[in-house]
């Protein structure tokens, strides 16, 4: 599939967003301290206004923008138009969160822990219908696996882990211990599960040219597509970057989102250069948009079958 | 009602015709237009419902190469030829039937059959057979592009399971294309909204049309008669005896999205002996050559 | 379907909408068709179920007609070279019909009152000849022909000295009954949907279907079996087969002993004058030898008993075979075994013989009867009708090697073998066919100014005497049709015209007339040399060709070279006949014709060509289209189309004839003809009883029917020729035995003595023969897409999206010993020259054949397309390496690139070598210089949304899109 920056754009930043919210709020209703009220007002805009500017780039993709109000119409079955819903019903919650929290000077009670629940399995809701969108598709069998929606749940809230963490670094001036280490264990898993989705995506299975054209004991090859200039379906389904490039950016996958920052932090706190964990930072996020980016590069639909590729 | 088409590989002479035929009656009808850019110019592109491909099918290759968990061969993998291998796990009722064409069985059946399918070299010809593949909507009964539209554009009319795309309410996100294993669904750039056959809805139940041409306009035109329209839910239709009669299939049964759409197979090479040769060869006889009394 | 229709919104505004029926003319089949309007615009264009030849279907091209109304290189006005400008910069003026038909007049006028041959006449994919011949005679020149030189006259030629009909518009496969088809050659071309609609009836019915092609697409991949045979060698192939059956005593005796000169004694005097000519009694009748009488006598004879096969002595003790008795030593012999073909055709003898053998047991143990009271030639009444269910078609891939007239011959001696010609399963004729072998039409040679011809330009010569040659052997005609070059060219040498006129040989023209020939471009061999011709200027600056007028609806390449352009119609503006005097659309058990109307007000200044002609031949005081007062005697096309008669009773239409359109065929002017055709959807169909249906050649009621429809001169029986006198009286004079025109050339000489070949034989196409086929080891051959088959229609918005590009497809395993990468590019190169082009890997193509489809190639700046667009860029043409002259031989004077018999062009000879190009080469060449814009030329459109009203969407509820659930 063709990477789409709007699209790469949207589900890392609204990610990290929507990890970073996640992280605010449950260390609050976990420690039941809400501290600096304006620290938190002060993250809390940040991590939303990450999450709406993923919202926003994901409307330029549209062809016919106007009609973008009817995406919440289909949330019976349609994972876009749940993942829209959760995404503005988010902002309620959040905001009566904020400012219940306000009013009441800082101080947690029952209901706006409520409340904060709430707005914590909005979050989590609206990441993991991002998930799905990809893993409900059928036709491209490198998304429709059972580990891609836990790999954009768990790289959101990686991601909204080290923000967090070092949004409170620059904040109250020190590392948040707990955040920090779950943060590596969370960053660990994610290299897990990510090269574990790696290796059942390589497996040679699923459709082929046999299957889709119906000659499944043959050799099937394509002799004429039917049209010898581009189509809507070339454009949009046969992206080929090469192999090497492919391998290549795999590896630099691996180094920007897993290596270095988990280097930076550890080394963060072996020498105590806190300064470093920015550094992490930005490598996790630019490390993200290498993994979005291979995430379609890598994606393979089985209209390319109809196109002469002999398999998914 | 189950409304659908039959497509006859048997006799696709891939004449485009039905591809023309759609795009014209379609440009200006209830899906339309379907605009081209470019059209004068390099690389014209278009919006059509209806793409004809063609293949050439032969023996698996003697050294069948998998593709490789190796993302250094995935892509090149792509281009070779694939391992000779089994039909796909069919995760679906018999609607689809459990196997495909099952060229290489016919193959194996006999002198005919391999030159059927091309195959035996007993002609001189090189082995293959071409294949011609028309493809539009297959009107899916578990149609995925619909329930993944968040818009409700996309749907499935209950009354005869064409699947439409509601051209008002379409926001073109071309997840529905993302969808559809079929290339069915192709985005207007003109007008930003998805296009897809309608089986010329706007035709079928047109009753100021002679009852003859209330057809898809593909299956109009089309010279060999390859394309046949229909009701699968009536047995006695011509989609339905077709089916069963040809053992007409529905492409990627594994993906478990029950296409409407049959194509029926290459049949098998027509049989003709020859004639049993004379004993004693002409040649010999040539001189005193037997003239039959014959009055003119 | 009846549904619940309420729920659906009215799509189609009927009231706002018209239906008419015309014809297509998007190719050469001439589909019925049924237009619907809006406006001035066309809603729906679909295939008329009614009418004889598609039946309702209507392929891609005649689905895309939208495209080719809309398209931007359609011809606004009249055009004249700007004064001072070059022939080929493209500069014109926009001028009026008054200007141009004065211009025109005045020239013409100057032409016809001198020298009348100096108006060469050439028109391409037309579908009027009878019209434009009949102009052409009136003027008073010869010079005048259509595109059969370049398309099918072998195959023509070859049926009408042969079985007095042919394929394709001259006959057509029994589809209905045929139990076993042989396809040969057919490159997607003629015809398009009636074989498709054949096709499907034999695959229906399980008949087998044999393709003996060297590619396989289109119609070859349903095929049975795929035969992939070696181009130019068919010939061999088939006779091969031949000599299988002579060797099994596999061939139909009683319908070689009735129907064909089979039994004719020959006479057996190698060397001497006479030889090889029928034996003749003093009347001139042609003997047999009786089996009851022990003697010779008239074969004509009814009471007899012909012996098939002897050698007797006459009285003057001249030794004669049968013709029989000459076939079989003929074939007989090693070099058409099997083993033989094998080697020359790439097809395993094994093969061969199997397939001699399948056809046989088809026709002779698979025999039908059709039980049905006919009346033979001679008045005999018969019962029924024997069918030998094996049929035949044949089309470019036999037509356009220089070997194709033989071969084709060679094709309809195995039916007539087999017995298959005009019976039930067989190869049945399509009235006016079949015709008396051959028709007696000689050609036109005498010319004289002010004086129309005493005969059609075009003919049929049975011996040298009806050569166009003068005394001393040169051609009369421009293309040197009908000379030694080409003594049978049937339908001219259109591809010579141009060569010939630059060379002054053998004279110099004044003025080219072009309708709908793309001669600068696909239509031309050697294409880049003929545009430069056409831009040769003499000594005094002058063009060699001092006058090129080019009638045509688009801006073609030809365009370019024209000094003064007229624009056409497009099909849907004009009314048109497809008349049964020229190449009609009859079906094998109906006489048809039909006509065409326009659907559509033209938006431009133009004027159909058949107007035009019309209004010429008043402005020339042509003596047909004069009344007694001098007037002009036509009003316009339509009433000189419904008040013209060719003979009594017989004009341009069959149908609706006489005063109140009650009478047939034949029967006087009917004033409101045009109107009862569109009445009748525009098609007259005219059934013939089933006793007229078959042995059409030996058929009383048949002949009798088609002399009064004036098909045929005469009710004799249509003795179908196995062995053609005519040819061996040119093979005498070639041998220097022949008491009349000789040639003089050895080259000439030469030709006549091996090709003129009374029985059909196989011999190497001729630029096999001069070059070095271990270099040039590739055969590089065409076809045409479906989708633009025959068209004009290279620029149509539609189909160009299908093919904007051609590629050079090679066989897929020799791509590999080359080490030629799929879409790699490659130099082709021919003796004539070389081309660079991009390559496609294919399994389904013979191992030493190349191929391309055809004239998708564009000059940048034509038909209405950018100057970058695929087809100018990256699109190639095989016409540059193919040239018109045969590579030189020592000692021999440049001669066409022919068939020696027919002149038929011969671009499928064309032999190549392939070269990887180089890296960083890539892109079609050569490239040309972008072809300046018309005068007022639409500039390029960014898009197109066409429809002819607001579409009417079909709204989805809220209340559904909300409620329902999955589906």
């Amino acid at each position: 599939m063709k990477p789409a920056f709007s699209v790469l754009f949207f589900t890392v930043t609204s990610g990290i967003g929507y990890g970073l919210l996640m992280w605010l709020v449950a260390m609050q209703l976990i420690s039941g301290q809400v501290g600096e009220l304006q620290n938190f007002l002060m993250v809390g805009f940040i991590g939303l206004t990450l999450a709406t500017l993923g919202l926003l780039s994901s409307t330029l993709h549209l062809a016919n923008p106007k009609n973008a109000w009817r995406a919440f119409s289909r949330f019976r079955t349609s994972w876009l138009s749940r993942e829209g819903v959760f995404s503005i019903l988010y902002y309620p919650v959040i905001l009566l969160y904020a400012y219940a929290l306000y009013v009441n000077g800082g101080e947690l009670n029952p209901a706006i822990k409520i409340i904060g629940a709430v707005s914590l399995l909005i979050a989590l809701a609206t990441v993991i219908c991002t998930g799905m969108i990809y893993a409900s598709l059928k036709p491209i069998r490198q998304w429709h696996n059972p580990l891609v929606t836990p790999l954009y749940l768990l790289f959101s809230v990686t991601s909204g882990a080290l923000a967090y963490s070092i949004l409170a670094l620059a904040l109250e001036g020190s590392l948040p211990y707990f955040v920090m280490s779950a943060f590596l264990i969370l960053l660990l898993t994610s290299l897990l599960v990510k090269i574990v989705y790696l290796k059942s995506i390589g497996k040679p299975e699923g459709s082929t040219i046999g299957s889709a054209t119906g000659f499944t004991q043959a050799q099937v090859r394509l002799l004429d597509a039917g049209h010898n200039g581009d189509t809507f379906l070339s454009n949009e389904f046969v992206f080929d970057a090469g192999a090497m490039k492919l391998l290549r950016l795999r590896w630099l996958m691996i180094i920007l989102l897993f290596v270095v920052p988990l280097v930076l932090v550890v080394a963060t706190y072996m020498f105590d250069v806190a300064p470093a964990v920015y550094l992490a930072m930005i490598s996790l996020y630019l490390g993200l948009f290498v993994e979005r980016w291979l995430f379609f590069a890598e994606a393979r639909h089985v209209v390319r079958l109809y196109h002469g590729d002999q398999r998914a | 009602m189950k409304l659908g088409l039959v497509i006859d590989l048997d006799t696709c002479v891939g004449c485009h015709a039905c591809a023309t035929a759609c795009k014209q009656w379609n440009t200006s009808g209830t899906i339309g237009p379907l605009s081209d850019q470019n059209p004068y110019g390099k690389n014209p592109i278009g919006s059509w419902l209806n793409r004809i491909r063609t293949y050439e099918v032969k023996e698996p290759s003697a050294d069948p190469r998998l593709p490789s968990a190796d993302p250094r061969l995935l892509s090149a993998d792509q281009k070779l030829p694939q391992a000779h291998q089994k039909p796909p796990s069919d995760n679906q009722e018999s609607s689809c039937g459990s196997q495909q064409f099952d060229l290489y069985a016919l193959a194996t059946k006999g002198e005919s059959a391999l030159s059927f399918a091309g195959i035996n070299s007993a002609t001189g010809a090189p082995a293959s057979k071409t294949v011609h593949m028309p493809m539009s909507c297959m009107q899916c009964e578990d149609a995925d592009c619909v329930t993944v539209c968040p818009t409700g554009a996309s749907y499935k009319r209950a009354e005869d399971g064409i699947v439409l795309i509601d051209q008002d309410k379409c926001m073109g996100c071309n997840l529905c294309s993302w969808a559809c294993p079929y290339g069915a669904r192709e985005l207007d750039e003109e007008q930003g909204v998805m296009k897809k056959c309608t089986l010329c809805v706007d035709r079928i139940y047109d009753e100021k049309l002679p009852e003859s041409e209330r057809q898809p306009a593909c299956v109009l035109s089309c010279p060999t008669s390859s394309r046949v329209f229909g009701d699968f839910d009536d047995p006695s239709s011509d989609v339905s005896r077709l089916t069963i009669e040809r053992g007409g299939k529905g492409l990627m049964p594994e993906l478990g999205y029950k296409p409407t759409n049959r194509y029926l197979p290459p049949r098998e090479t027509a049989q003709v002996p020859a004639m049993a040769k004379t004993k004693q060869p002409a040649l010999s006889k040539l001189k005193k050559w037997a003239n039959r009394v014959i009055a003119r | 379907m009846n549904q619940p229709v309420d729920l659906l919104p009215k799509f189609e505004n009927h009231e706002e909408q018209e239906t008419k029926f015309t014809t297509c003319y998007m190719c050469a089949c001439r589909c019925g068709i049924k237009v619907t309007t809006e406006g001035n615009q066309v809603r729906f264009i679909q295939g008329n179920p009614k009418h004889p030849i598609n039946k309702g279907v209507l392929c891609a091209k005649g689905n895309a007609g939208i495209m080719k109304q809309c398209s931007p290189a359609k011809l606004r006005s009249p055009l004249l070279r700007k004064p001072g400008s070059e022939r080929g910069a493209g500069e014109f003026d926009e001028i009026s019909w008054d200007q141009a038909l004065e211009i025109l007049t005045a020239r013409l006028k100057k032409i016809r009152q001198t020298d009348p041959k100096k108006l060469a006449f050439f028109t391409g994919r037309d579908q009027m000849q009878a019209l434009t011949g009949f102009w052409a005679s009136q003027f008073g020149t010869i010079n005048w022909a259509a595109h059969g030189g370049f398309c099918s006259v072998n195959m023509a030629a070859a049926g009408l000295y042969t079985t007095g009909h042919s394929f394709w518009e001259f006959g057509d496969p029994d589809w209905d009954l045929t139990k076993y088809f042989m396809m040969w050659g057919v490159a997607e071309d003629h015809a398009s949907n009636p074989i498709k609609i054949g096709l499907k009836k034999l695959k229906e019915r399980g008949a087998k279907f044999v393709a003996i092609n060297p590619v396989r697409t289109g119609y070859q991949a349903i095929a049975d079996e795929w035969i992939a045979v070696r181009p130019g060698t068919d010939g061999m192939l088939a006779l091969a087969m031949v000599h299988v059956l002579l060797q099994h005593d596999m061939f139909d005796d009683e319908f070689l002993v009735r129907y064909t000169n089979s039994p004719r004694l020959v006479v057996n005097t190698p060397g001497k004058v006479g030889d090889g000519l029928f034996l003749r009694n003093a009347d001139g009748e042609a003997l047999v030898y009786d089996q009851q009488r022990g003697t010779l006598v008239d074969g004509n004879r009814v009471d007899i008993s012909p012996a098939l096969f002897g050698e007797f002595t006459t009285d003057d003790g001249r030794p004669v075979r049968t013709v029989m008795s000459v076939l079989a030593d003929k074939y007989l012999v090693d070099d058409y075994s099997p083993e033989a073909a094998a080697k020359v055709c790439g097809v395993p003898a094994d093969t061969i013989e199997r397939l001699a053998l399948e056809i046989a047991h088809v026709a002779f143990e698979e025999s039908i009867t059709i039980d049905c009271e006919w009346t033979d030639w001679a008045g005999r009444k018969q019962t029924q009708f024997v069918g030998r269910p094996v049929s035949m078609h044949a089309m470019r891939g036999i037509s356009a090697h220089s070997n194709g007239f033989q071969t084709c011959r060679a094709i309809h001696l195995l039916q007539v073998m087999l017995g298959t010609i005009d019976c039930p399963g067989g190869h049945l004729a399509k009235p006016p066919f079949p015709k008396h072998i051959p028709p007696n039409l000689k050609p036109a040679r005498h010319m004289s100014p002010n004086t129309p011809l005493t005969s059609a330009p075009l003919g049929f010569p049975t011996a040298p005497e009806d050569l166009c040659i003068d005394g001393d052997g040169t051609p009369l005609r421009i293309d040197k049709a009908y000379s030694w070059d080409a003594p049978i060219a049937a339908h001219g040498l259109m591809h010579m015209v141009i060569s010939n006129a630059v060379k002054g040989d053998p004279y110099e023209i004044d003025t080219l007339m072009l309708f709908m020939a793309n001669m600068a471009w696909n239509s031309s061999m050697n294409t880049a040399n003929t545009m430069a011709m056409l831009r040769e200027k003499k000594d005094n600056g002058e063009y060699k060709i001092p006058f090129i007028v080019n009638s045509d609806a688009f801006h073609s390449e030809m365009v370019n070279y024209s000094d003064l352009v007229l624009p056409d119609t497009t099909f849907l503006e004009r009314y048109d006949t497809i008349s049964m005097l020229d190449r009609p659309i009859s079906e094998t058990d109906a006489a048809c014709d039909s006509i065409r109307q326009p659907i559509l007000k033209a938006d431009r200044d133009v004027r159909a060509w058949q107007e035009v002609l019309v209004d010429l031949a008043g402005r020339l005081d042509f003596p047909a289209f004069k009344n007694e007062q001098g007037g002009n005697k036509y009003l316009d096309y339509k009433d000189f189309i419904i008040n013209y008669e060719r003979a009594p009773g017989i004009g341009f239409l069959a149908g609706w004839r006489g005063k109140n359109g009650d009478q047939h065929l034949v029967g006087e002017p009917n004033p409101k003809q045009w109107e009862a055709y569109i009445e009748n959807e525009c098609f007259f169909k005219y059934p013939l009883e089933p006793s007229q249906r078959y042995y059409r050649h030996a058929n009383k009621d048949y002949l009798e029917l088609a002399k009064t429809a004036g098909w045929v001169g005469s009710t004799e029986q249509i003795l179908i020729e196995v062995y053609s006198e005519s040819l061996q009286k040119f093979r005498l004079a070639g041998q220097g035995l022949y008491d009349g025109p000789m040639p003089t050339d050895e080259q000439h000489k030469q030709r006549l003595r091996e090709h003129f070949d009374p029985l059909p034989y196989f011999y190497m196409p001729l630029e096999q023969q001069r070059i070095d086929t271990e270099e040039y080891r590739f055969h590089a051959i065409t076809q045409r897409p479906m989708f633009m088959y025959h068209s004009w229609d290279s620029q149509n918005a539609w189909l160009r999206q299908i093919a904007s590009q051609n590629y050079l497809y090679m066989n897929r395993e020799e791509c590999g010993r080359m080490g030629i990468a799929d879409e790699a590019w490659v130099w082709i190169e021919s003796h004539n020259g070389k081309i660079r082009a991009q390559v496609k890997h294919m399994d389904g193509v013979e191992a030493n054949t190349v191929w391309t489809w055809n004239a998708i190639a564009k000059a940048p700046g034509t038909w209405g397309l950018d100057k970058d667009a695929n087809e100018s860029k990256d699109a190639f043409l095989l016409n540059h390496l193919i040239s018109e002259l045969l590579p030189p031989k020592q000692s021999f004077a440049d001669i066409t690139n022919s068939d020696p018999v027919t002149g038929q062009a011969a671009w499928y000879d064309l032999c190549v070598k392939i070269t990887p190009a180089l890296d960083g080469e890539s892109g079609a060449w050569p490239q040309f210089e972008p072809v300046n814009p018309l005068p007022n030329q639409p500039s390029s459109v960014k898009g197109i949304s066409y429809s002819t009203h607001q579409n009417v969407n079909i709204k989805r509820s809220l209340k559904d899109i909300l409620k329902r659930g999955k589906q």
